[in-house]
């Protein structure tokens, strides 16, 4: 469902992803963990059609990105790093905006924007105006909004920043959930404990290049850890890099 | 001042330094370059006019020298409202709103020290360009009346003390206003000060009644304008103490000069001090209920059920979104208010300026006089809609911020996105200047064909700046600014400004030729032959050109660098 070939980002002072190669299944939960600047963000923003790549090819569900961007993301969700919105509309005005950017049909719009309100714990505030919500609350409503589609590929930058416990909880449900529908996910995160929990398969990258891919088992055996944890697995695999 | 508020300055100051260091694409240099250019082009400009003014004022025999004194008294006064409204909305910003306030109120500082750092950023904020402005109006004064050396440091005092009370006063309003208004109302203060800036600047413009200086009639007698001329200004106000404090320079009586400025600067340490006592009460206070989120200001009724949006329908899906998007955004932001309020009292001025013109009273032919107004006006309302378009069509694009990733991951070309946003923009404003020229050329009692001339020669303008504005605030985005609306005065905004200002002259310049010969020839029953009906022509193509080239270049320019970011 999602396929990076050679990908490459050169930002003229920096090469912030070298090369990238991979393959992720339909219905699977696919983590990328890295250190900081490693261009986890850097390889998301390129796959959601934010920014160009200097080199190489990303498909999902079969459409090149470069090629036909609308198209590729009209079957995308995109959940960016950081919860930057309207801040004068209101939650539901949010949602109706998103809505009719994806022209979904407006009737079932109605039911499903309250359904996913609702979910997220954000329905009393869905007439407040979005600038008095908490980066908690902006964070769901960001999330509520890339399923409001219902996307074949969810792509997410650290989900979970400035989550409450309970939150965390849903959101790893919900996406776990998704996956059950036959949803890809693509997740970067620096929780390492969510993605030893939540992913079938973990991609480390460092310095722009992929180290390993694997299940964690997999990935202790490329690291040669026996059966350590993954933050074991990743120091070591960064460590030795 | 404690070691503390420079401190707290300090983060400005360094900023303002990395500001000035000459970056690897040598844009910091070139903005440099171009601003100090037209800097330099407006100070000159100013300095000349003031100053060509000021000498024929001389050679007006009795009247000359009061004419000067009006004059400077005039600007005085205008220097100070202007810093006035200026230091109640940085006042506003920089002690209420500015994001980095946050931080300032978490770290050991006193208030008094946290406000007295902010106010002075406010004051700079507000201040250095009607104060580098102020400087060539009386270094005229000063050359023309042959100053002694004295008088330019002590216009430099008054200045600086005009700056500080204007300021001061700012403040105070402003902490006044924040505290007594209740929590998450506090930035109706912009409302308010918007409402009353426009019904200020429709009062003073009514009561000077330009139109009567050259209605010699209106006067009883030479002595009568000459005793209005002569009335002294009420000596309570920190502006005629200003004036005085320079004029008395201007004389050589520097004694009295001194105690003006000294009254000035006495009522500065005053108003500072009072200043400073009330924030010590009423600053951190009001800061924290301005924290709550703002409230609306009024919410839109519905009619059997449908709102405004539903007067939309009839655009597409994503079109309707961003239209919806961006007017709820607009409305519900009131910091833009205060300029909407300027806009409608200057169109206002515009239309009324055009109904008193007195050209029954000029010598030369009221109907040429008429159709050469009709003509002036196109460039007018051109030049009008030029400085609209670069206060909200140009930041249009940068007023998406850090939300930009949700246009970038939407299944909306960036194509689209860009002309949705022109199309937002250019119906309003082509409504707004088509009903501006009717109205005025109806005043004005223009031919039918001036009528036609102009009202279609602005059809094809205002979508060439509306181009010029989407495209070039997409090609110079500022995603990141605190207040985007600024951006007008960036190296992108000055840039479209000035082709702007260019491209209305060449098409002026180009249709001039030819409807001055039509023009004559209506006059005097005249055919025209092949060359000039070839020249006609050419010169309504190009214009015709002109303007298309304005409007598609610039919009593929921009959707080529937002791809590409």
């Amino acid at each position: 469902m999602i396929k990076l070939i050679d990908l490459t980002k050169d930002f003229k002072t920096t090469l912030a992803v070298n090369r990238l190669s991979l393959d992720v299944a339909a219905g699977e939960i696919y983590g990328f963990i890295g250190p900081n600047g490693a261009g986890k963000t850097t390889t998301i923003r390129m796959m959601g059609g934010i920014i160009e790549p200097t080199g190489g090819k990303i498909l999902i569900g079969g459409i090149d990105v470069s090629r036909d961007p609308v198209g590729a993301k009209k079957i995308i969700g995109f959940v960016p790093d950081r919860p930057f919105l309207y801040e004068k509309l209101t939650g539901m005005e949010f949602m109706k905006f998103i809505a009719d950017l994806y022209r979904l049909d407006l009737r079932a719009f109605s039911r499903r924007s309250l359904e996913l309100l609702e979910q997220f714990a954000l329905l009393p505030w869905k007439d407040e105006i979005i600038e008095a919500y908490s980066h908690g609350m902006k964070q769901r409503l960001i999330i509520a909004a890339a399923l409001l589609h219902d996307p074949r590929v969810m792509i997410i930058d650290e989900p979970m920043v400035g989550l409450d416990p309970e939150a965390v909880r849903m959101v790893r449900d919900i996406l776990k959930g998704l996956a059950s529908q036959n949803v890809t996910i693509f997740v970067s995160t620096h929780t390492l404990s969510l993605a030893e929990d939540l992913c079938d398969r973990i991609g480390v990258i460092h310095k722009g290049t992929l180290l390993a891919q694997g299940t964690v088992a997999e990935l202790n055996l490329a690291a040669k850890t026996g059966e350590a944890r993954l933050e074991e697995v990743f120091l070591t695999l960064v460590r030795e890099a | 001042m404690s070691q503390t508020v420079w401190t707290l300055l300090r983060p400005r100051l360094l900023s303002a330094r990395s500001g000035l260091k000459p970056d690897a694409r040598g844009t910091n240099r070139a903005r440099l370059a171009l601003f100090g250019l037209i800097g330099s082009v407006f100070w000159g400009g100013a300095f000349a006019v003031f100053y060509r003014v000021l000498t024929y004022f001389q050679n007006v025999q009795d009247f000359g020298d009061i004419l000067a004194m009006k004059l400077m008294s005039m600007m005085v006064v205008t220097f100070f409202t202007l810093l006035l409204f200026s230091g109640i909305i940085n006042s506003l910003s920089h002690l209420y709103l500015s994001r980095d306030l946050s931080l300032v109120h978490s770290l050991p500082v006193s208030v008094g020290d946290a406000f007295l750092s902010r106010w002075l950023g406010s004051t700079f904020d507000s201040s250095w360009m009607v104060a580098a402005f102020s400087l060539p109006v009386f270094l005229s004064y000063g050359l023309v009346y042959q100053a002694g050396l004295a008088y330019y440091p002590i216009v430099l005092c008054a200045v600086f003390f005009l700056c500080l009370l204007a300021s001061a006063t700012g403040s105070l309003l402003v902490l006044l206003g924040a505290a007594v208004l209740p929590a998450g109302k506090i930035r109706t203060l912009f409302v308010i000060l918007g409402v009353g800036l426009a019904l200020l600047l429709v009062l003073v413009l009514r009561m000077i009644r330009p139109e009567q200086l050259v209605n010699p009639d209106s006067f009883a007698s030479a002595v009568l304008y000459l005793n209005s001329m002569q009335a002294l200004d009420w000596p309570w106000l920190p502006t005629t103490w200003i004036t005085d404090t320079v004029r008395l320079a201007l004389k050589k009586e520097w004694g009295l000069s001194l105690f003006n400025l000294a009254l000035s600067a006495s009522c500065f340490f005053s108003l500072m001090f009072f200043t400073r006592t009330a924030a010590g009460f009423l600053y951190f206070r009001g800061f924290s209920r301005a924290q709550t989120t703002a409230k609306r200001l009024f919410t839109p009724v519905k009619f059997h059920g449908y709102g405004w949006e539903s007067l939309l329908n009839f655009l597409s899906r994503p079109a309707r979104a961003f239209a919806v998007k961006e007017i709820r955004s607009f409305f519900r932001d009131s910091t833009q208010w205060p300029q909407l309020f300027l806009i409608c009292a200057l169109i206002v001025v515009y239309l009324y300026n055009f109904s008193v013109l007195p050209l029954d009273k000029s010598p030369m032919k009221t109907i040429y006089l008429q159709n050469v107004f009709s003509f002036l006006n196109v460039g007018l309302a051109a030049f009008v809609l030029s400085a609209i378009a670069a206060r909200f069509v140009f930041p249009a694009v940068s007023m998406e911020g850090e939300a930009f990733w949700i246009i970038q991951s939407a299944p909306v070309s960036m194509r689209t996105f860009l002309w949705i946003k022109y199309f937002l923009y250019y119906i309003p404003l082509l409504v707004l200047s088509e009903l501006l020229i009717i109205a005025s050329n109806f005043l004005l009692g223009v031919t039918p064909f001036m009528m036609f001339l102009s009202t279609v020669t602005i059809f094809f303008l205002v979508p060439a700046i509306v181009g010029l504005a989407v495209g070039l605030g997409a090609r110079y985005p500022n995603f990141k600014s605190e207040n985007p609306a600024l951006s007008a005065t960036s190296f992108g905004g000055v840039l479209f400004m000035l082709l702007s200002f260019g491209l209305i002259a060449l098409v002026i310049m180009l249709e001039a030729g030819p409807v001055y010969r039509i023009f004559m020839s209506r006059m005097h029953g005249h055919a025209f032959s092949l060359p000039q009906i070839l020249w006609f022509i050419l010169s309504f193509c190009l214009a015709l050109f002109l303007c298309i080239f304005a409007v598609f270049y610039p919009m593929s320019q921009g959707e080529k660098n937002l791809l590409k970011r």
